[in-house]
């Protein structure tokens, strides 16, 4: 399953770089999320609960950052274990172009998997939810430069 | 092996407090749904609050409003006199639900708030321009389904009641999954004395108007009227059963078939 959008951020590149890189925002971000811990600079791990309709699935994994060139692109890729329920794993090339007084221009493109009883049952949702849990974090992700939050 | 508690309450009041007291608790209706998850262990409560013996299964008709109690099964729906006199479309559409098990457990109010995206029910609220009543308050059924399995319900809110608008004549046909009875597409048309409004089921991530359909049918309500007319492939549903563009032909092709049940020609 592959997916990709883009968004304007309304910050300068080098904020974006540094939210995109800080646990604490990853955190606030992703849908579900309960809990990101940084290992290292580029390692980190994640707790997500994830719900949709009746399935409610609690998934622990572990994040990695890859291909860094700071402050412009990273890819970022997880594999979560749900348990009975499956597994999930994933990955997004993102990258930030600098459009001066308009912000920043954060594209991405992902890759998702997933697997075990969720993927059974789950087939027909899988893109839709994916398309949903992204959208959801790319709006937490741009609201969190709206001044009010700052 | 995990835990769960069971309660059975015996008034709605019991209910929200039950689910009120623990944030893992979970409702259960008539189970069709939950249950095999339950198996699946794809969810895994601390508490299960049964609703189903205290849910309202009554059917009335007042001033041109059929409502229904939550706790009403399918084959009550599929059954009643009432509904058979007065909208005998959803009658039908009960009676198409799942199999006959599904239909002897599973109930209207279960089936509007897990709004599965290929449910049947949703598109008969949305075109029947249904009223859901909760313990909180009082929805229209279009903000109420607000997306793929999403509705506007809290965790410790229950529907109790659907009631709809009953047009002068409604129709419903859908195209369903061989294994599941789901819809791949299904469509519910409502013609009311000044308007036409058709729902889309089982097409896209949550059910939806199809308004260059109704257009078409608010000036000649007619199969033919159809004929060039297409509901748009963007943001629809694609897997194993069907892509994105055949289900968008397919809910074209089910409103034609319910426009043909009404007027026959």
């Amino acid at each position: 399953m592959e997916m990709s959008g883009e968004h304007i951020i309304p910050a300068n590149r080098e904020a974006v770089w540094a939210a995109l890189n800080d646990a604490g925002v990853l955190q606030a971000c992703i849908p579900g999320c309960e809990e990101v811990v940084k290992s290292s600079d580029t390692e980190l791990s994640a707790k997500v609960r994830l719900k949709i309709g009746p399935v409610k699935a609690r998934f622990s994994g572990d994040v990695t950052l890859s291909d860094i060139v700071a402050p412009e692109t990273y890819v970022i890729s997880g594999k979560g274990n749900g348990g009975v329920a499956g597994f999930a794993k994933g990955g997004a090339r993102v990258h930030l172009e600098d459009l001066g007084d308009e912000g920043t221009k954060l594209t991405y493109e992902v890759e998702a998997a997933i697997g075990g009883k969720l993927a059974q049952l789950g087939q027909r949702l899988i893109k839709s939810t994916s398309e949903k849990l992204a959208a959801q974090f790319f709006d937490s992700f741009a609201a969190q430069f709206e001044p009010e939050a700052a | 092996m995990y835990e769960t508690a069971y309660a059975r309450p015996r008034t709605l009041e019991e209910a929200v407090e039950l689910l009120q007291s623990d944030e893992d608790a979970k409702c259960l209706a008539g189970g069709m749904t939950y249950v095999p998850t339950l198996k699946q262990r794809l969810a895994m409560p601390s508490l299960l609050v049964d609703l189903s013996r205290l849910l309202s299964r009554d059917i009335a008709v007042a001033d041109g409003f059929l409502t229904i109690g939550a706790g009403a099964r399918h084959v009550d729906v599929q059954r009643s006199q009432i509904v058979r006199e007065t909208l005998p479309a959803l009658a039908e559409l009960a009676g198409l639900i799942g199999d006959p098990m599904v239909r002897n457990r599973g109930t209207i109010g279960g089936s509007l708030s897990n709004n599965d995206p290929a449910a049947d029910y949703p598109s008969a609220a949305l075109a029947l321009d249904a009223q859901i009543t909760t313990t909180k308050q009082q929805y229209a059924a279009a903000d109420f389904l607000s997306g793929m399995f999403e509705t506007l319900l809290d965790d410790d809110e229950i529907v109790t009641h659907v009631r709809f608008k009953i047009p002068v004549c409604a129709a419903y046909s859908k195209f369903a999954s061989k294994a599941s009875g789901y819809a791949v597409a299904g469509a519910f048309v409502a013609r009311f004395d000044d308007d036409v409004r058709v729902a889309i089921t089982g097409a896209g991530p949550c059910v939806f108007r199809a308004d260059q359909l109704e257009e078409a049918l608010k000036g000649d309500f007619n199969v033919w009227a159809l004929k060039g007319k297409t509901i748009e492939p963007e943001g629809l549903l694609s897997d194993m059963h069907a892509d994105a563009e055949y289900r968008a032909a397919l809910a074209v092709e089910m409103t034609k078939r319910a426009v043909h049940q009404i007027t026959g020609a």
